[in-house]
């Protein structure tokens, strides 16, 4: 089985890395759990799970001849770290290795990945306004919107729903995060708008910033935190759904080509 | 904590705001950099804001954010009748706005920012709202709050503000509406038209 998830925000800022890498590692206590940086553009999930120098990323297997740093060639199981019992797949952010990739090649690696894991965590990019921005959220089963309580980040959460329900892409659910106090009755007003459920309301921390200097997620640097707790909670609210593997592959290998970000 | 006679919202603010010199005007693509500006500038006195559908004729609403010292105080929206977070909720994404920046002396806004006599603040907003609810920009918004008297730093009614967009049915599925359509046209700009759903 397997379900592809993007963890999608619309803007920048909201800790979707974070979420990402949390969700993940909660996920992993009852499934095989795969996370990839697809913010080829501004990759930063190296950095949040220790492997800012993973001699082979996704950089890697994107260039056209799949050679790595020293010229060898690579394969998508070089690019994966077994990591807090998660596959991480991290990206790269060098400038020449960015203008080298072909972001045409995502859709083959992540069909790969997709056969052997039964859960597939996206981090997206923090906007909408490219062709492969959206692809993630075009390619994957469900959303994870990831927000904050402010006007523009809802805004943005829910142009990514409505972005998501127009490829056909379900909405797994909402999750608040950055809460200063108490949500009140937004996370009951915000739940009419969404498909989805609430997941939860994850507080603001300075573990998760002192986590993210550390090179740890959150659930690895300070498990008993507050915001650790929320992260997994939200993450016993979402039941991925068993899709035959091939599926997935499938329609990875069938997406169209995306632009440069 | 209503007390007896006139409440401040019976004696409306816009009513009492004293003009002050204009300092300068423009028109912004968003809200953070006048909002920043204002807060550099440790500017005393008021934005008077002109939101793009009012610019297109559409609108003719205007509201106002009263500053001490570059830092926000008071909010109105006169367009929606809404005060406080609810004039930052309706004033939210209306950009281009058209932006007037207006000094005044301290005292001559003591009267307006001194809490009303019943003790409620129906315009006042969180130092760092502003930013946060219109610009969406986190750090002007912590730097703002840094900025205010230690008094006003721990200003609570944090989701006011979005709870007040949230009431308002239409403007959020107005939203949603624009995004799909948004959705639609870039898919089919992009060569993704054959991925939508149905």
């Amino acid at each position: 089985m397997v379900e592809a998830f993007a963890v999608a925000s619309g803007k920048g800022g909201t800790g979707k890395t974070t979420t990402t890498l949390a969700l993940g590692m909660a996920l992993a206590r009852r499934y095989d759990v795969t996370v990839v940086d697809a913010d080829t553009g501004m990759a930063n999930l190296l950095f949040h799970a220790g492997l800012a120098d993973a001699p082979v990323t996704l950089q890697d297997l994107l260039a056209p001849d799949a050679r790595g740093p020293d010229g060898a060639a690579v394969d998508v199981a070089d690019a994966c770290y077994d990591r807090h019992g998660m596959r991480v797949v991290p990206c790269g952010t060098s400038l020449a290795g960015f203008e080298r990739s072909d972001p045409a090649r995502l859709r083959e690696v992540v069909a790969e990945l997709a056969a052997d894991t039964d859960v597939l965590l996206l981090d997206s990019p923090a906007t909408l306004a490219s062709k492969s921005a959206v692809l993630p959220i075009v390619l994957a089963d469900r959303v994870v919107v990831v927000t904050q309580p402010t006007i523009p980040a809802l805004s943005d959460a829910l142009k990514v729903q409505e972005y998501a329900a127009s490829y056909g892409t379900g909405i797994a659910g909402v999750l608040f995060n950055k809460v200063r106090g108490d949500l009140g009755s937004v996370g009951t007003q915000a739940e009419r708008y969404f498909e989805g459920p609430m997941l939860g309301s994850v507080p603001d921390s300075d573990a998760a910033r002192a986590a993210r200097d550390a090179g740890e997620p959150l659930l690895a640097h300070a498990p008993d935190s507050d915001a650790a707790e929320a992260y997994r909670a939200a993450a016993a609210g979402i039941d991925p759904e068993a899709n035959a593997a091939s599926d997935v592959a499938d329609r990875f290998r069938s997406a169209v080509v995306p632009d440069r970000p | 904590m209503t007390g007896e006679g006139a409440s401040p919202a019976a004696v409306p603010v816009r009513d009492r705001l004293p003009r002050g010199d204009l300092v300068g005007a423009r028109v912004a693509a968003d809200f953070a950099a006048p909002l920043a500006s204002a807060l550099a500038d440790e500017l005393t006195g008021y934005l008077r804001l002109e939101p793009g559908d009012a610019l297109l004729g559409v609108g003719g609403s205007e509201a106002v954010i009263t500053l001490e010292s570059g830092v926000p105080v008071l909010a109105y929206d006169a367009g929606d009748d809404a005060d406080g977070p609810a004039a930052l909720a309706a004033l939210a994404g209306t950009t281009p706005v058209r932006v007037e920046r207006y000094r005044l002396p301290a005292d001559a806004l003591d009267p307006l920012h001194d809490p009303g006599t019943d003790g409620t603040e129906p315009f006042r907003v969180a130092p760092g709202a502003p930013a946060r609810e219109l610009a969406g920009d986190d750090a002007l918004a912590e730097r703002t709050r840094e900025a205010a008297p230690a008094d006003r730093r721990a200003a609570g009614g944090d989701h006011d503000a979005l709870a007040a967009f949230l009431a308002d049915e239409e403007r959020v599925e107005a939203v949603r509406r624009e995004a799909r359509a948004e959705a639609r046209a870039r898919a089919d700009e992009w060569g993704l038209g054959d991925q939508l759903a149905e």
